[in-house]
Formats: C-alpha cells, structure tokens, sequence
C-alpha cells in the first residue's frame, strides 16, 4: 500500500525551508491593526518616488504595448548602462530585481557538494537560495557589524564557488573601502567568484568607497550588482542588474531566464540610469532625516547603528516582533531585525523629516 | 557489534488476528536491533499486542496496514499506518470499548493499555490515512552521585555547541544549581541526554572560556513544526551583571532566526531570563514538590505578524479579545454559532501521552453532541489513571474545533494560553485545574 506523500518525493534541504510569507497588502493591514494610514518604514524604499525621468516615461506609456513581448535581454538598457559605466554591454545581465541575478549566479556556478560563504547578518537571499538549493551556506559572524574579511577568506576551501559581500551592508551600514576590497580580492586569487552587492551604494557618500564598476576591469572573478529598487525607486517593476568581466557574465547568462524584466521597468530603469540629480535630492533627505533621528533616539536613551545606506537599525528595551506589532497600531511599519539575527533590534528607512517624526511619536507612545 | 545500516524497517501486512505473532516478533527484534533492552522490547510488543488487536477490531482483517520500527537515537517508536476509510473515528477516542456494538465489554481499552507501556503515545490523522504512534526510550543509568565541579565566574567566554563531555558536565552543573523542575526532561540521565543531543531532540549551548570552564548554558528543541521551546538560561556563579544569559538567549534566538519556527517559548522560566526579550503569554500548573505550582509561560515572536482571522465560541470570546489585546496580536474573530443544524452524533479527542511529566493533551478530531460527556469521560479515565496535567489543545484555524469551548468550560478546564501561528490557526491551550473534582 503507498499512501499519497508529497514530503516523500521532495528533497531534504527543501523540507527544511519554510515559504517566506510576504506581509499582505496596505488597506488589509490596516484593516487588521486598526490604523488610519500606514508609513511603511520596512523596506528601504525612497520616499521621493522615482526620478522625474522615470515618472515621464511612466506617464507616457503607450498601453497596446503591453500586448507585445519585452526586449528579452533589455537591449537598450544595457547598452545605456554600458555608456554610463564604460564598459561593454554584454558585461550587464539584467533581473527581475536583484534576487533573480543572485539565482541566476547561483545556479550557474555550484553543484552539489560545493558552497558559498557571507556573513551571518546580512541580507538573508544569498544564504536561502543557496540552502534551498542544497549547496551549503557558510556563515561568518560579522566584526565590530562588519564583514570579516580574515575569517570569511579562512572559510574557503576547494568547494567554495561563490563568496557574497554586501557593500554596504544591510543591515549594519558598515562598508569595506576600496583598499580593503582589493586586498580580500587579492587573497581570493581567483579561486572563487566574489559577488559585491551595492544595493545601496547610490546612497553612500564616504569618500574611500570602492566603484566595483572600475574594479571588474581588474578582477574578472567580480561580479557587482546593483538596483533601480532603492535609491531609483522602482521596487514595483522589479528590475536589478549584475556586471562582471565578458566571461563571468557569460557563464551566469546560461542560466538566466529570459524575458523576466518587463517592458515597463526596461524603460523606466533607462530613463533612471542618468538621474543625478534625483540621487542628490535623496541623499539629502537621507542626510536630514539621519541627523534627526540620531538627536531623537539619543534623547530616547536608545542604542543604535548607523552607517552608509538609507536605514538606522536600532537597539530597542523590548522584543523586536512585539514594537513592530505595537507599531504597526499607531501606523508605523518596521523591519524587525531577530530574522537578520539581531534580536530586539529594528530597522527603520530613513524618509522625510514628517515621517521621522511620526515614526519617533509612536515610538515613544510604544516604549512608554 | 556495528550499529545498524538502517534505521527503519517496515512491515506491510493485513489486520487481521493471524498475524499477530507476526507483528509482535517483528516489534520485538526491531526494538532489540535499535538498541532497546529486554524489558523496554517487551513493553513495546506488549503494547503491540494491545494496538493489534486493537485495529483488527476497529478496521477489519481486509484492510491494509503498515508497521513502521524506527530508531530515534534514544527511542524507538513504533507506527501504525492505514487508510482513514477502514476505520470507525470513535475508536481514537481512549474512552471507546473495544467493541461499540458490546456494551458489557470490559471498560478499559487497548489505547489505554498500551498507553501504560510506552513512555509517549499519540494518534494522528488526515483524510488520506491515520498513524498510531509509540514510543519507548531505552533506560539510562542516573547521573553519578558525585559533586558537579565549582563553577568560577568567566572573564572573556564564548557561546557554542558543547562536545559530548563538556555536555555531561553541563547537565551536573544544571543538576546541582536548578530545582529539578526547571530542568529539561532527562536530565537526571547524563547518557540520554548525550544521545538526545547527538540525534538532534536536544540542541545545547554552553558559555565556555578558553580553558573549558562552563559559567551557563541554554537548551532548545523542536515543540512541532512552528514552535521551539527552550529551558534555560542556566547561569553558575557568575558575579551580578554578567551579560551570560543575554548572550546564550541571543544565541538561541539566532539559531533559529532563519528557520521554519515561528515563535520561541519557555515554560519552565529560570530567574537569569531576561524578561525584556520575552513576553508573558499566560500561566500553566505543573506537579511541584509540595503542591502544584504555577509558572508563567514567557514567548518571543519570530516573525513579524501579517494579522490574521480566528474563529472563536462566544464563551471564549473574552479571553480571546483580552489576550489578542495584551499582545497586540492582530486579530479578527470571527463567531462560530449553532443554528439548529443536526449535529454529529459524536466526538472524537486524540491523546497524547508523556508518562514521564504525568500529562496528557488533548486534542479535537472531530465535534459531535456527545462533546461535554466525552471530555468528562477523559476527565475520568485519565485521573483514575492519575494523569494529573491535563491540556486541550484547540487550533483557531478550524471553526469546528470551537464548539469544543463550553463542554471544555463545563468539565473544569479553563483557558490559559494563546500560541500565535502554532496550528492552522492559531492555538488556544486549556488546562483542567489539578485536583479538581468533576462537576
């Protein structure tokens, strides 16, 4: 007799993972902790919505051609984006947002028995791709809430193909300057390929801040990938690139899977490539909103980290889950930092001064 | 000897009572394989014979049925597997006879039985088959009587798994720093918990300094698929604010960070929990020394809560608003009523057996009319059987459930605890107040 299981076909690291379940939709939140409005603080997005050439080429879309297929390999982007960074178009492999590109490497480069190493509170896609790939995710504790670039270089063995840094990282704000980089690339010689995510690195200002756009030229085993998610604001279309040497780039386009990118997030993220002036206005409102927050949460008495990036994680006298549920009443959405393996810590986007302020009334209302 | 290559081994046969023998000897060389002494294999096949005999009266010689020997390191459980459609669901209930149509049959049944034999029991199900779980653990020898060493405080130390000696002198410190109940199960058994650990039921943490001194420890485990539990943290003379116990705490917490569970409990509270992390979901009484003693469940939520529907009986309706309140868990309950509609005529509970903490839970299989004399009728059997801890685990994800409150009211329980996310819904536990007479 076989009774029907479907646990008995599925293989062991995939019964070990649990669905990630996304959080539902404002109106229905709202519904549910009784709130009239809802700041959503949780995700790093940019408060000032995408850049006006973006919003343009939204507002002149011409609707009959959503019924005709996407450029499958975003031409036109990649050609735009090879201009703006003085490389060669086929060095860009465009995603749906960054997490498909981290697949993508993934997948091209282990098989079973090898692994990847990062750090152990970063952002959590590198360690589940490869887990519920069944290769194995080697994790670093972080230092002083930075990469350990000694302890991460003594975790690789012959089965390591692929190493993630996250420049900088989320959550801490902490970077590795350009000298540093070189140095862990150096060490590397070759043996893996490192990924360097600059999710964020629009929003850095330090001058010492590597370009890894200037470092592939160098180091054909880099590859760098980047956003129109955080500081281009198009998280809605979903749209995230990787660039690296011709040959690495090669390699990871066998497993990509083309036309993923939309038509819409195509244009919009062409249009966004060359936005300076947007990337100044927000690096502005990150600035002043970080200069209040700090002067408020001191006089709260709380801890906190803060780096490069637009967010401020903070060090909280409760459990993390239950601020945000507390939160989330007075109309405040957080990120809770116990996933990221920083119990009791929350993470906040850094947004208007307004906001900031409504996020720093509700949090004295839930600490009192 | 080498160990066995497998560690399970099936037999696939008919319920039928020819086959007894059979399946008792299958039992019973499955058990000694695994590592059980002679005295534990023979409680197992006892209780074999009783859960045999049992099915071939309540899902007919004809059908089906698989017996499943496994080794779990430091137990062995046995399994029982058939299809839902051969059986009468009244025979989960402990209270049933062995026969429903012979009502001068004897009182207690083979559930019951084999219930004494084993250290665990349990029966669950879904439409497309039901298994009958035993378990029986292999039998230790008590830990030494000799005095644990001093611990001295740490200056600089480091959180991690212990090998498996620095685990048997984790478990003396913890032995001769904490009362018994605020110890995990087993840890009068130095050796079982080696094994527990090394199969993956326990999961350790010790504080240690560079030359091996132990100053505290935390120990965790899976409570089902969405709730760790954790005992702990265990600190041993180290001076007024040592941040030890935040850091195995912190450590605890991080392990499971990125796993599958959804919420982190203690209900055995150790004075050193640092209360901030947590927060208090309720109290549950347990069998003390001098008395039954009462403590208060402390829980941290994993994830960050999207809200959620629950369906709820107006008699539980306040408890529900208060507590959803005092979390500030997002709720909206949604009331199951009585219409007139017809009834089952029957209920059915499954049971799940701990011998060893004298304690029963219950849970809801299915809702009849029969529902207050059927809970009373397990009130009955289980105190006569001097199960003094009895639970009732209703899931609020399955409306049905609900019409479970007020004959759960009515025979003495009263409800105690909500665990967010732990069932289809979330799961509200009662517990019968201990020591009190049935109405």
């Amino acid at each position: 007799m076989t009774l029907w299981s479907v646990e008995r076909l599925l293989p062991e690291y995939i019964k070990r993972f649990e669905a990630y379940v996304p959080s539902k939709p404002d109106p229905e939140l709202m519904k549910l902790f009784g709130c009239s409005h809802l700041y959503r603080l949780n995700n790093n997005e940019n408060a000032l919505g995408p850049p006006p050439e973006s919003q343009e080429v939204l507002r002149r879309f011409e609707q009959p051609r959503i019924a005709v297929y996407p450029s499958g390999d975003c031409y036109y982007l990649r050609q735009t984006l090879a201009a703006r960074f003085g490389r060669h178009p086929d060095q860009f492999l465009v995603g749906n947002g960054a997490n498909e590109v981290i697949t993508f490497v993934i997948k091209a480069l282990c098989e079973q028995g090898d692994n990847i190493v990062t750090a152990d509170k970063t952002f959590a896609v590198y360690e589940w791709v490869a887990e519920f790939s069944g290769f194995e995710a080697r994790l670093v504790p972080l230092k002083d809430f930075a990469f350990d670039d000694e302890a991460m270089l003594a975790r690789i063995d012959e089965r390591t193909k692929v190493l993630f840094l996250c420049n900088p990282n989320n959550p801490t704000g902490t970077y590795w300057n350009v000298e540093k980089l070189r140095r862990f690339l150096d060490a590397i010689d070759n043996r893996a390929v490192l990924v360097v995510d600059e999710a964020y690195c629009e929003f850095v200002e330090a001058e010492d801040y590597p370009n890894g756009m200037q470092l592939i030229e160098e180091y054909p085993n880099l590859i760098v990938f980047r956003t129109f998610s955080k500081m281009y604001a198009l998280a809605g279309l979903r749209i995230g690139y990787m660039a690296g040497s011709l040959g690495v780039v090669d390699a990871v386009r066998r497993t990509c899977i083309v036309y993923s990118v939309n038509t819409l997030a195509q244009e919009a993220a062409l249009a966004a490539v060359n936005a300076d002036d947007h990337v100044l206005r927000t690096r502005k409102m990150v600035s002043d909103g970080k200069e209040f927050l700090r002067k408020e949460l001191r006089r709260l008495n709380l801890n906190f980290v803060t780096g490069e990036g637009n967010y401020v994680m903070i060090r909280l006298p409760i459990s993390d889950t239950l601020a945000y549920r507390k939160l989330m009443a007075e109309g405040v959405m957080v990120r809770t930092m116990t996933a990221f393996r920083f119990p009791n810590y929350i993470r906040i986007t850094v947004s208007t001064i307004d906001v900031m302020e409504a996020f720093v009334t509700a949090l004295r209302k839930v600490l009192r | 000897m080498q160990p066995p290559q497998s560690s399970e081994v099936t037999l696939s046969l008919r319920a039928d009572p020819a086959f007894l023998q059979l399946a008792t000897s299958f039992v019973e060389r499955a058990a000694m394989m695994f590592g059980l002494g002679r005295d534990e294999a023979l409680a197992l096949t006892l209780a074999t014979e009783e859960i045999f005999t049992y099915l071939c009266e309540g899902i007919g010689s004809d059908s089906p049925l698989v017996m499943t020997c496994a080794s779990g390191g430091y137990y062995v459980t046995e399994e029982f597997h058939f299809a839902a459609k051969h059986f009468d669901m009244r025979a989960f209930n402990l209270t049933a006879r062995a026969s429903f149509e012979d009502e001068t049959a004897v009182r207690e049944t083979g559930l019951l039985i084999a219930s004494r034999m084993v250290d665990r029991f349990h029966f669950a199900g879904n439409d497309t088959g039901l298994r009958l779980t035993l378990v029986k653990e292999k039998a230790y020898p008590f830990a030494p009587d000799v005095e644990a060493p001093i611990a001295k405080p740490l200056k600089e130390y480091s959180v991690r798994e212990p090998h498996p000696e620095e685990l048997k002198l984790f478990v003396s410190l913890v032995n001769a720093h904490y009362r018994a109940d605020l110890t995990p199960p087993g840890f009068a058994f130095p050796g079982k918990i080696v094994d527990m650990v090394s199969c993956g039921e326990y999961a350790p943490e010790i504080a240690v300094d560079d030359s091996g001194r132990i100053g505290g420890g935390i120990v965790r485990r899976w409570d089902g698929t969405r709730l760790v539990e954790f005992f702990g943290p265990y600190v041993f003379n180290q001076p007024p604010g040592s941040s030890i116990a935040r850091d195995l705490v912190d450590a605890c917490i991080n392990a499971i960070a990125r796993s599958p569970a959804v919420g982190l409990i203690t209900r055995y509270p150790t004075p050193e929990l640092p209360q901030e992390y947590f927060e208090a979901l309720g109290t549950l009484f347990f069998p003390g020394v001098g008395g039954v003693t009462e403590l208060t469940a402390f829980y941290r939520h994993l994830e960050e809560d999207t809200g959620a529907t629950v369906w709820s009986h107006p008699s539980i309706e306040g408890f529900l608003k208060d507590e959803y309140r005092r979390l500030a868990f997002a709720r909206e309950l949604l009331p199951v009523r009585e219409d007139g509609e017809l009834p089952s005529p029957f209920s059915v509970l499954s049971a799940e057996f701990n011998r060893a903490g004298r304690g029963v839970t219950l849970r809801p299989v299915w809702w009849g009319s029969d529902a207050t004399e059927l809970v009373a009728a397990h009130v009955d059997i289980l105190t006569r059987e001097d199960i003094s801890g009895l639970l009732f685990e209703m899931d609020l994800g399955k409306p049905w459930q609900c019409h479970f409150s007020p004959a759960l009211l009515e025979c003495g329980f009263e409800p105690r605890l909500v665990l967010p996310y732990a069932g289809k819904g979330d799961l509200v536990v009662f517990q019968r107040r201990m020591g009190e007479p049935l109405r």
